[in-house]
């Protein structure tokens, strides 16, 4: 997807030729000097905003870029749909419920692979863009596709054959677009999904669904007696300049990327980090102008090139890393595999990212 | 530590008290003597409050009366000024408010015919007129019709300038020059932008912003070597490498200007900058945008004195081990002014 309008960097040839070489540096020199190349832009957050939301959450970025989420769930009446196996059960109604097996414990096994993508609905809202404009769309794909893409989620919105829980994911970019949001965004829904809290369930089996009207009561979907189970997926952004790897990009940062990867990960109480899915993002930098060289410019006492093919020889020649020029091409292998290392290693980037948004729930 | 998520910061809450002009006899005889004064810096109003219905006073900018009555309208969100029987509204944040003769940073946006439209942070785009820049070439001559067709090897889109405000339309949109050795185009740095706080507003109600009519371009001396700093009246600041300039030596008379042109004014293309100045102009933007995030106003000696400081805490940690990573822009800004308030 090509970068919209409003992330089209407006920088001049020198400046990203000057914030490349910079951030091309071993260690890397990011534009706050301060961070190293893990580090990620201060933020402050906080959860159970909206006290009409199931969950809810907002963390705002020190650069003033800011996201709120509200998780609304509502009970809807399932399709029924032919599981294999299920034809001869539903001959004899009385044998269903003979199969369904009461103990709490065992209710996670027993809705495994009934959920369904379309129980969760993720709308993303970008302020000066419409709601069918590509940015959107794309984020709130985005979104969803990592949500669902363990299968967990879907899964436990499983009341009974008849009713499952709808969850609307209502995201909220509040503030005019600084930088790309998409981590942004993801961490701001996984803050509010671990906040989200369900009805407490009295009835039973495939019972007309009947709630206990006391909150406190309530169970919370990514709740502390499941811990087994693993958190919601937080979509991280990595990109390469040169040889390293830098977490977290700000906008400037990003105008000259070499490529950008969107890495959502999870991390669950026995395996550590993993990771649910990845994506390329196209990153700015493809659309920028390239900087002349003093050779070719004749205001500074160069030659201007007499055909286009001469110009891209001399281009092809230069060495000169003052000069900016597009990045090219995509990442490399090495890097690609020294991101993935980064992220899931033990203590690696998933954990710091996930440890952290639970202190914030916890409070 | 790689993530910082911190809770949000406590709200301060304006005091709703004794904010307004009172129409009391006593607060009339009060105002009558001390003339001149904003009583009530500190109190904000809101677009559409109103601030008194007496009809003693008299409206100025920001405010608004609306027809048949007395009650004075704030337009704006702003602090209250009081100036003898005059009530004002200063913005809490503006644009940028272009005079003659103001020191601009700015950023071409668009190319036309025979000028360029330069993004200054005001309410309109500037002009730069092509008869207003240092034509190359060493002699002074006219510019041609040639140089028409090349106007965009002199500037074009997205390149950052320094230029001065030389004249100001009718409309408010202004017109710059780059006529001076001291202009021109800008590499071999960073820019930093503090957009919002830029304009008049900044010194008079504390919100941050560059300061206006100081030394606004000057020479900063780091132990990696000397850095350029530019701070635009408008609120664009360019910081980076020393560049000697034929500006600085004191023969270049005005008849002679088109002569010392050097060859390089129009370059796109950077020096090598080596790492340890690299690093020294990074951190000089950082503590910039700190001192805007902890709202103090931009100057030569705020900056000098910042990075002064900044340099010694690092040197300190260096020699401690306890070295602070990960922290923003804006707790390292606050530490140092810590550190300076509490020396001095």
């Amino acid at each position: 997807m090509a970068p919209p309008p409003s992330l089209q960097v407006n920088l001049s040839p020198a400046e990203l030729s000057f914030i490349r070489s910079s951030l091309a540096q071993t260690p890397p020199i990011r534009l706050d000097h301060a961070k190293g190349p893990k580090d990620f832009r201060s933020m402050r957050a906080e959860c159970d905003v909206l006290p009409g939301a199931n969950g809810s959450a907002r963390i705002a970025l020190e650069d003033g870029t800011e996201a709120l989420v509200g998780v609304k769930a509502e009970v809807e009446k399932s399709q029924w749909r032919p599981v294999p196996g299920e034809s001869a059960r539903l001959t004899a109604a009385g044998e269903v419920t003979m199969l369904d097996v009461d103990d709490a414990a065992d209710k996670d096994e027993n809705t495994k692979g009934k959920g369904q993508n379309s129980w969760v609905e993720i709308s993303v809202e970008v302020p000066g863009f419409r709601d069918d404009d590509a940015l959107p769309v794309f984020l709130a794909a985005m979104l969803t596709e990592t949500l669902l893409a363990s299968g967990e989620l879907k899964d436990r919105l499983y009341i009974n054959n008849r009713f499952h829980w709808k969850l609307y994911v209502d995201v909220l970019l509040l503030s005019p677009l600084l930088s790309y949001p998409l981590s942004l965004l993801s961490m701001t829904t996984h803050l509010a999904l671990l906040t989200t809290r369900l009805p407490a369930l009295k009835s039973e089996k495939d019972e007309d669904p009947l709630f206990d009207d006391d909150w406190d009561a309530s169970v919370q979907l990514y709740g502390k007696e499941r811990q087994q189970i693993e958190k919601p997926p937080v979509i991280v952004l990595a990109m390469a300049v040169g040889s390293n790897i830098i977490f977290d990009p700000s906008k400037e940062e990003l105008a000259v990327a070499d490529a950008v990867l969107a890495v959502a990960c999870t991390t669950s109480a026995n395996s550590g980090g993993r990771i649910v899915s990845i994506r390329t993002v196209d990153p700015p930098s493809h659309l920028t102008p390239p900087g002349v060289p003093n050779a070719m410019n004749s205001a500074t006492g160069g030659k201007v090139p007499t055909s286009s093919a001469d110009a891209l020889t001399q281009r092809e020649l230069l060495s000169n890393s003052g000069v900016w020029t597009p990045p090219r091409g995509g990442m490399k292998r090495s890097l690609l595999s020294g991101i993935v290392k980064m992220v899931v290693e033990k203590g690696g980037v998933a954990e710091e990212v996930i440890e952290a948004l639970q202190r914030v729930e916890i409070g | 530590m790689p993530i910082s998520i911190l809770p949000p910061s406590p709200q301060e809450v304006p005091s709703h008290t004794d904010r307004y002009v009172s129409d009391s006899d006593e607060e009339m005889a009060d105002a009558g003597d001390n003339d001149f004064t904003s009583s009530n810096s500190h109190s904000i109003v809101t677009p559409g409050e109103t601030i008194t219905s007496d009809p003693q006073w008299m409206r100025g900018h920001g405010t608004y009366i609306p027809p048949n009555s007395t009650t004075i309208i704030s337009t704006l969100a702003g602090t209250l000024q009081k100036t003898n029987k005059l009530l004002s509204v200063t913005p809490l944040r503006a644009r940028y408010a272009p005079e003659i003769g103001d020191l601009v940073v700015g950023r071409i946006v668009n190319v036309q015919a025979k000028k360029w439209m330069v993004d200054i942070g005001a309410a309109q785009l500037a002009s730069l007129p092509l008869s207003a820049i240092n034509l190359p070439g060493g002699i002074l001559r006219r510019r041609t019709a040639v140089d028409e067709l090349n106007i965009r090897t002199f500037f074009s889109e997205g390149d950052l300038l320094v230029a001065e405000v030389q004249m100001l339309h009718q409309d408010g949109g202004a017109s710059l020059h780059t006529r001076s050795l001291k202009y021109g185009k800008l590499r071999n740095g960073l820019f930093t932008s503090l957009a919002g706080a830029g304009g008049g507003g900044a010194k008079r109600n504390g919100s941050g912003g560059v300061v206006r009519s100081r030394r606004q371009a000057f020479t900063l001396q780091t132990t990696a070597g000397e850095i350029d700093i530019v701070l635009g009246v408008n609120g664009y600041i360019f910081v980076s490498k020393h560049t000697i300039t034929a500006g600085d030596e004191k023969d270049a008379s005005i008849t002679r200007l088109e002569e010392s042109v050097s060859e390089t004014l129009y370059s796109s293309e950077n020096d090598v900058v080596p790492k340890d100045l690299m690093r020294e102009i990074v951190r000089v933007g950082t503590l910039i945008r700190g001192l805007v995030l902890c709202s103090r106003s931009v100057d030569e000696e705020m900056v000098v004195r910042c990075y002064e400081v900044a340099v010694e805490m690092e040197a300190e940690e260096n020699v401690m081990g306890d070295v602070l990573v990960g922290q923003g822009a804006k707790s390292i800004v606050e530490n140092i002014l810590l550190r300076i308030e509490s020396g001095v």
